[in-house]
């Protein structure tokens, strides 16, 4: 809000200078519009049309995609619920893990921090096939079967799905956790000490909401590519677990069903856009003043 | 679409690298159903396999290196060709023969399905010359005017009388006015008789296997074309069913059998290999590769019935090397060249000339040339089957089942 205003203040004061920043802000401008906001009328406009009997795209203005949409209803409701344990499970995992590297990483924090960055330089779909291998019945389960646990079948299963979302989204999760964790003030900590509470009372009362800044966001940086996510289900999955971006994937590729496609694309932007929204909403209430509101 | 894993970037912005791991790998291009990144990577990693590693044994000895084809006339052809083909399906030789004689560089892309051609034409200005797609779409393609009229006086090395009737004018192309056969195959069944005691030999005691005693092991592919049409073959239907009630039974019987099954992908190979799956739905391709690395693996065309294809030469409407298109056809379609891309890509042709000319090991394979009386009962996926919204709901219904 007070950048705002601050800004058309200045323009105020200065009238010559917005010349300059219009010219400043034109690639950033371009850019949006080019590649955000065009594809996005195009799928809305796409998502009033037809499907042609051959695959084609008739242009109209019907809402019959629409009113189909809840034809999905089972994709969306598997993207939620593995998607939300999906997300749990990176927060269960990161939470700790953020907490030890910021509290007792000491000298070694860069380094640590880093080798959990690490995986992300290798390609996302190489690391997730990788995966296969190792929840394959030569992985894993043989291990299991040779300590005497009987036939496991681990790959291809709901479990993996919400595995290889664990794994692959762990960083997103860590990283702003850990941010939080670093910039916590420890004179706090030592008040709340000081003011006779328990290292379990600090905790809940200090650490975690002043974390919870980097709890949302973490949440936020997995929990939305997660909505999207297409590749896990199916190579974890074995394509029996079926997410939204596997029915977006079938209808573009497969019955190449465009206008259904697109008006489930645009569904599921205007959801996400509500979703930050709230985010957005619930991070100003809760961060303390003096801090950034949002991390993303 | 709104897809955007950052996996799959870097494969498709690198069409050569991607180009480069399929011809080492001799993949087979119909394991890219469903994402041609996935194929990629499936066969570079089934290399650390612990078990049943890749290992594409010395491509087969050549046909002998016949009368090389009449140079085409020396219109002036441009400098290039844009050729939409599937992955392993051309031997790089054979196209930079066409270079050497024509001075025409033929740039390959590679889809993983017609469907991805399909977006690509669609959408125009592909600058596509050459597509190769399966049979189900060529109908589609011409009435919506993607594929041009063949002008047959531009391929004056084409014989008619050369090509198996079996495969030539078709009820989806009569007269072969728009389309001419580089491939076809067959949809079957792999299995590994190590792990299975049956003799599998029809749809029907594989669906019944898969679901009793073989649960949790079976595969069928993601394309709703070979898994509803086997199905429906399975329950003494037509692969092209098109009754509502037949369908309706087709998906009992799938939802029914989804837990049950060990995936739903048409990367059949690595599970195969692997024995994490024991039976599968699978194409001609699929079927050799893992045949010739594991003796007990077995591929059958089921006795009861199921799918046949032919992928063609066709040339897009809107092609901008219009004459170069012609050149290439003619001169990849005369029985030497012919002969030469079977070699490679180990599917079979529909030209007698070019399947005499072959190494006997190839020709009397019977995976790769199945016995004429096995063909009979089998069936062209129709373009209603391709375009059937019925099939396309019911298909997602199936995945989304618990």
């Amino acid at each position: 809000m007070s950048a705002w205003t601050g800004r058309l203040a200045r323009r105020r004061r200065a009238g010559g200078r917005q010349g300059v920043l219009a010219l400043l802000l034109l690639p950033a401008a371009a850019w949006y519009l080019v590649f955000l906001l065009a594809p996005l009328v195009v799928l809305a406009v796409v998502s009033f049309g037809v499907r042609a009997p051959n695959g084609g795209y008739i242009p109209g203005l019907s809402l019959d995609q629409y009113l189909g949409l809840s034809t999905r209803l089972t994709a969306v409701a598997n993207t939620l619920a593995l998607g939300f344990l999906g997300t749990v499970g990176c927060l269960l995992v990161a939470y700790p893990l953020a907490y030890v590297l910021a509290t007792r990483g000491g000298s070694w924090k860069t380094v640590l921090m880093a080798f959990i960055v690490i995986p992300l330089w290798t390609s996302f779909l190489i690391r997730t096939y990788a995966w296969m291998f190792i929840l394959g019945s030569n992985g894993i389960p043989r291990l299991l079967g040779q300590l005497g646990f009987g036939e496991i079948q681990l790959l291809n299963t709901p479990f993996a799905v919400v595995l290889g979302i664990v794994y692959n989204y762990l960083p997103l999760m860590a990283l702003p956790i850990y941010v939080s964790l670093e910039r916590l003030d420890r004179s706090l900590l030592e008040a709340s000490r000081d003011l006779g509470a328990g290292s379990l009372a600090t905790f809940r009362q200090v650490t975690l909401p002043l974390s919870a800044p980097g709890v949302i966001s973490g949440c936020l940086l997995v929990f939305i590519p997660v909505m999207g996510e297409y590749l896990i289900p199916v190579l974890l999955g074995g394509g029996k677990t079926y997410f939204l971006g596997n029915a977006l994937a079938d209808l573009f590729l497969q019955s190449r069903n465009w206008p259904f496609g697109s008006a489930l694309a645009t569904s599921f932007v205007v959801v996400m856009v509500i979703v930050v929204g709230i985010y957005s909403w619930a991070t100003r209430r809760l961060s303390s003043p003096g801090r950034e509101g949002s991390l993303l | 679409m709104t897809r955007s894993e950052p996996g799959q970037r870097p494969v498709y912005e690198d069409p050569d690298e991607l180009q480069r791991l399929l011809i080492e790998r001799r993949l087979s291009r119909r394991q890219f159903l469903g994402g041609t990144a996935l194929g990629a990577v499936s066969l570079a990693l089934a290399a650390c396999a612990p078990t049943g590693a890749a290992s594409p044994s010395a491509a087969a000895p050549a046909p002998s290196a016949g009368a090389t084809p009449a140079p085409a006339p020396s219109a002036n052809l441009g400098d290039t060709l844009n050729l939409a083909t599937w992955p392993g399906y051309h031997d790089p030789a054979d196209l930079e023969a066409f270079t050497d004689l024509t001075k025409v560089a033929v740039n390959m892309q590679v889809y993983g399905s017609t469907e991805e051609m399909e977006a690509k034409i669609r959408a125009g200005n592909s600058g596509i010359d050459v597509v190769v797609p399966s049979n189900y779409a060529i109908e589609g393609w011409v009435a919506d005017g993607l594929i041009e009229q063949l002008d047959y006086k531009k391929l004056p090395g084409f014989v008619r009388a050369d090509w198996n009737d079996r495969f030539m004018d078709q009820s989806f192309d009569p007269g072969n006015k728009f389309s001419i056969p580089k491939n076809w195959g067959t949809t079957g069944i792999a299995y590994r008789s190590s792990k299975i005691s049956e003799d599998i030999s029809t749809w029907k005691q594989f669906f019944e296997l898969a679901g009793t005693k073989y649960a949790g092991k079976a595969v069928i592919v993601d394309h709703q074309i070979s898994s509803i049409g086997s199905a429906a073959v399975a329950l003494g239907y037509s692969l092209n069913v098109e009754a509502a009630n037949e369908l309706a039974d087709v998906e009992k019987m799938l939802t029914a059998l989804k837990p049950k099954l060990y995936a739903i992908t048409s990367d059949v190979q690595p599970a195969l290999r692997n024995l994490d799956s024991w039976m599968t739905i699978a194409w001609t391709g699929d079927g050799l590769q893992v045949g010739r690395d594991n003796p007990d693996s077995k591929y059958v065309v089921a006795a009861d019935g199921g799918e046949l294809w032919i992928d063609s030469y066709t040339v897009a409407a809107d092609s901008p090397h219009k004459d170069a298109a012609y050149a290439f056809l003619d001169f990849i379609l005369s029985p030497e060249m012919a002969a030469k891309e079977t070699t490679f890509c180990l599917y079979p042709h529909a030209n007698n000339k070019a399947t005499a000319l072959l190494a006997a090991e190839i020709r009397d394979n019977p995976i790769i040339y199945p016995s004429p009386d096995r063909l009979t009962k089998l069936e062209y996926a129709s373009s209603a089957t391709y375009n059937s919204a019925a099939r396309a709901e019911m298909w997602a219904r199936i995945k989304a089942s618990a």
